[in-house]
């Protein structure tokens, strides 16, 4: 795979991801998996790692002006989904990659059903979501 | 102001982050969802503080299963990196002009359809 094609897909993903306020990793694992022909679990840690810097802090900052932030929730689910993390990494790796994907699937059909469902908040906000 | 209960959204917290791990995302398109339905936050509160969740690296333990287990190709990842930031920067900039609820459709339709064919996939072979 040509690094600049690699370079241009994390591009397209970023448009993306501030158009719609909504996660990387949700386009980014199909993507990887569909375009360059990884494993399901490559995906997926690939995915995990991509999202480790806080790229969304540029539009926290936004909300943050618009005081639409709940400090003390954030950090709660921050805590929770590190917990939640761990379970989900260490139940994902025992799965046999077929099965992943096949459930992964099952995911991105709710995901997709949520995406659509979800009442329009005005995009002018930025929303640029890690 | 929703008098949210913490330990109601912590356990929402633990359900997302297990979605996190398990399919290697960052779990905002499950968070903001769950506590705009769940705990009757408005939608911009809901999507501020899920970014706040997202600052610290929520997704590390899970991370350092996959990495263990030999699951991370960290050089494309770190090519795509730039990529996502600089792109999500102009995404944000253009969402001013584009109708963000034609691409969100767009794109759910395009999700939906994959997930279809991964779900349906391994089942028709």
């Amino acid at each position: 795979m040509h690094w600049a094609f690699v370079v241009a897909l994390g591009f397209a993903v970023g448009i993306l991801v501030g158009v719609m306020g909504i996660g990387g990793g949700i386009i980014v694992v199909p993507a990887l998996v569909h375009l360059f022909g990884m494993d399901q679990h490559l995906a997926q840690g690939t995915s995990l790692f991509i999202i480790l810097p806080p790229l969304g802090l540029g539009a926290l900052s936004v909300y943050w002006k618009k005081r639409e932030v709940d400090l003390r929730a954030g950090i709660i689910c921050a805590l929770g989904m590190l917990a939640g993390g761990y379970i989900g990494g260490r139940i994902a790796v025992g799965m046999n990659s077929a099965r992943l994907g096949s459930a992964f699937g099952l995911f991105l059909m709710f995901a997709a059903i949520l995406l659509w469902r979800r009442s329009d908040a005005p995009a002018s906000t930025g929303a640029v979501r890690a | 102001m929703p008098d949210s209960n913490p330990f109601a959204v912590f356990a929402t917290a633990c359900v997302v982050g297990v979605a996190s791990g398990l399919f290697g995302i960052g779990g905002g398109v499950l968070l903001v969802p769950l506590l705009v339905l769940l705990h009757h936050f408005g939608q911009h509160r809901a999507q501020g503080t899920s970014l706040v969740a997202l600052v610290p690296p929520t997704g590390l333990l899970a991370f350092i299963t996959y990495y263990r287990a030999h699951q991370v190709d960290v050089r494309t990842g770190l090519m795509i990196i730039p990529g996502v930031f600089i792109g999500g920067i102009l995404g944000g900039r253009l969402a001013v002009g584009l109708s963000a609820l034609h691409l969100r459709r767009i794109v759910a339709c395009i999700l939906f359809a994959l997930g279809a064919y991964e779900f349906l996939g391994p089942l028709l072979r």
